[in-house]
């Protein structure tokens, strides 16, 4: 069997192999000529800085041991490991509002009354300007519904699509599409017409429209810059160094400042392109959402010593702030959301299978549980697949 | 494990120093076993060439890196088998919610029924099943070289080979009869 089976597997072709295997090597190479080889010394730097870097740590610690405490009693004086008692079903949002929720079993509109509704077996779904219709994306095909879900008008490409989002212009205007065909960037008019290809080959985030500036659309490439680019033109109109490719694109309310969060880092930017600044981060979830009409943000910051998730607030400043910790809670947060009047944010507490609505003009917090049962999904499937993926709070009123 | 062979070592360098040719040589060498061990575990051509594309990606991006006394080979089937277990598992979870079965039929083109029979037999079985037959038999690592890809205990691993061999000889003994 051993060796039959051996043979059989390698036998075993996959569709369209070396169409695959050229179309591969195209970005491979592509990606590979844009890199800038390190020299022996910036290839050496970092073994020279850790042995110099411990060296240091090693003598603060002989010299200093009060430093630790301090540390600690300021992460004491804000964290709280009291979760307030929750209620057993999302029956009002605290705020004027909608939620759009991308559970495990499709999308859901929230009603701020607590109202539900399924928008159909679509995997992903991204609001309109002022919720007037949903961008969902499943498999092949992305659409254009109503909120009561009815399909305006879809299509279909070769690919699997994702990350579709609307462009932020006044609905008086013609908006735009930006989605993923694979790893193409494609943008399609509001109504359907006009799908094209902007880029080839891009980085997996979704892309973020600018606000405030019509058809600016910022994305990533393969080796993690960050590109913004003018939709009509298709010109580049800035482009960052390279990094490590985003998980996340996030402008400020103004489209001033770009925030790009990656598995390790925090990359700020200036309207510009200009990096303000970089924090490292450490590994596990993690999710950020800016304040409204401010440049502060809040940032999810999990710690895998103490297995906790904190929130954080920073500034998308020349300089990023000190941090200030809002909450603090065992496990792994797993979405933000800010509400439309700016004083309420939407936290998914993953273990808890919670959501928490904390008041950020005060202390007030109030957490709902159940969250996967009400969103359609099985208590026994593990939250860490079942509790929803992103939660959107429409809509701000206009700048 | 073993180290890598000395045309890989240069390869590498070479590819390190900027030398594009050297990386063809590195990428013709392993994009074949790697797209295919992708394929295998996730059943889906678009999302396998994706998946080994962006495991070569994350090496050109960590090339400077990259340790050239180690071997190239389970660096990458490690990140491209670990990808595709976590892709196969999300579908399965959207698979709940979808009209179709996302699946492809396997090109085994005039192989017979015996790779018909693996075919039909892989399909059935879970990711992670799949993932240490495939593996195991196609890129051919020892279960102890298994457990340290996957991050699994050794047991696990063999447990998940008997049930995924024993269930694949059920599947193929009931095709062909």
């Amino acid at each position: 069997m051993s060796e039959d089976l051996r043979r059989a597997l390698q036998r075993i072709h996959g569709p369209d192999e070396l169409e695959a295997e050229r179309r591969a090597w195209a970005m491979v190479r592509s990606s590979f000529e844009e890199r800038e080889p390190l020299t022996w010394q910036q290839r050496n730097r970092r073994p020279l800085l850790l042995a110099a870097a411990v060296l240091v740590v090693l003598l603060l610690a002989l010299i200093s041991s009060p430093g630790r405490a301090l540390v600690g009693s300021v992460h004491d004086a804000v964290t709280s490991d009291e979760a307030p008692p929750p209620k057993p079903a999302l029956t009002a949002l605290p705020a004027p509002g909608q939620l759009l929720v991308n559970s495990s079993t499709g999308p859901w509109i929230v009603q701020q009354d607590g109202s539900m509704r399924k928008l159909g077996p679509w995997w992903e779904a991204s609001w309109s300007p002022n919720a007037l219709h949903v961008a969902v994306t499943r498999a092949h095909r992305l659409a254009a519904l109503t909120p009561d879900g009815t399909i305006r008008w879809s299509l279909a490409r070769n690919r699997l699509l994702r990350g579709a989002r609307w462009s932020l212009e006044p609905p008086a205007q013609c908006c735009r599409i930006a989605y993923l065909n694979g790893r193409e960037l494609r943008v399609v008019a509001g109504d359907g017409t006009g799908d094209a290809p902007l880029r080839n080959v891009v980085g997996s985030t979704p892309p973020a429209w600018r606000p405030g500036s019509v058809r600016q659309l910022a994305f990533s490439t393969v080796d993690g810059r960050i590109e913004l680019v003018d939709t009509d033109s298709t010109k580049t109109v800035w482009r960052t160094n390279p990094g490590e490719v985003p998980t996340q694109l996030v402008w400020s309310e103004d489209g001033e400042r770009l925030l790009a969060l990656s598995d390790r880092t925090l990359r700020a930017f200036d309207a510009n392109g200009r990096k303000l600044w970089s924090i490292g981060l450490p590994v596990g979830p993690s999710g950020v959402v800016f304040v409204r009409k401010s440049h502060r943000f809040v940032l999810i910051r999990y710690s895998p010593a103490t297995s906790r998730s904190d929130l954080v607030l920073y500034q998308a400043e020349a300089d990023p702030g000190e941090a200030r910790f809002l909450y603090s809670a065992p496990g792994d947060f797993g979405t933000l959301a800010i509400s439309p009047n700016g004083e309420w944010l939407l936290v998914g507490w993953v273990n808890a299978n919670q959501f928490l609505f904390l008041r950020l003009t005060s202390a007030k917090v109030e957490a709902v549980s159940n969250i996967v049962q009400q969103f359609g999904g099985k208590a026994s499937a593990p939250l860490t697949s079942s509790f929803p993926k992103s939660v959107s709070w429409c809509c701000p009123a206009s700048p | 494990m073993v180290g890598p062979g000395r045309q890989e070592r240069s390869w590498i360098r070479g590819a390190q120093g900027g030398s594009a040719s050297d990386l063809e040589a590195l990428f013709k060498e392993h994009w074949p076993r790697a797209h295919r061990a992708a394929y295998l575990v996730v059943q889906d051509g678009a999302a396998a060439e994706d998946i080994a594309q962006e495991a070569f990606l994350s090496a050109i991006r960590n090339l400077d890196r990259f340790d050239r006394k180690r071997p190239f080979g389970p660096w990458l089937h490690r990140i491209v088998v670990n990808r595709a277990i976590d892709w196969a598992r999300a579908r399965s979870l959207r698979r709940e919610i979808s009209e179709r079965p996302g699946s492809e039929d396997f090109d085994t083109g005039d192989l017979g029924t015996f790779s018909d029979g693996v075919a039909a037999g892989l399909a059935s079985l879970s990711a992670e099943h799949r993932a240490v037959i495939v593996l195991r038999y196609l890129l051919e690592y020892t279960p102890a070289e298994i457990a340290e890809l996957l991050d699994l205990p050794r047991g696990t691993v063999n447990s998940r080979l008997r049930r995924g061999l024993d269930r694949l000889e059920t599947i193929m003994d009931r095709e062909s009869a």
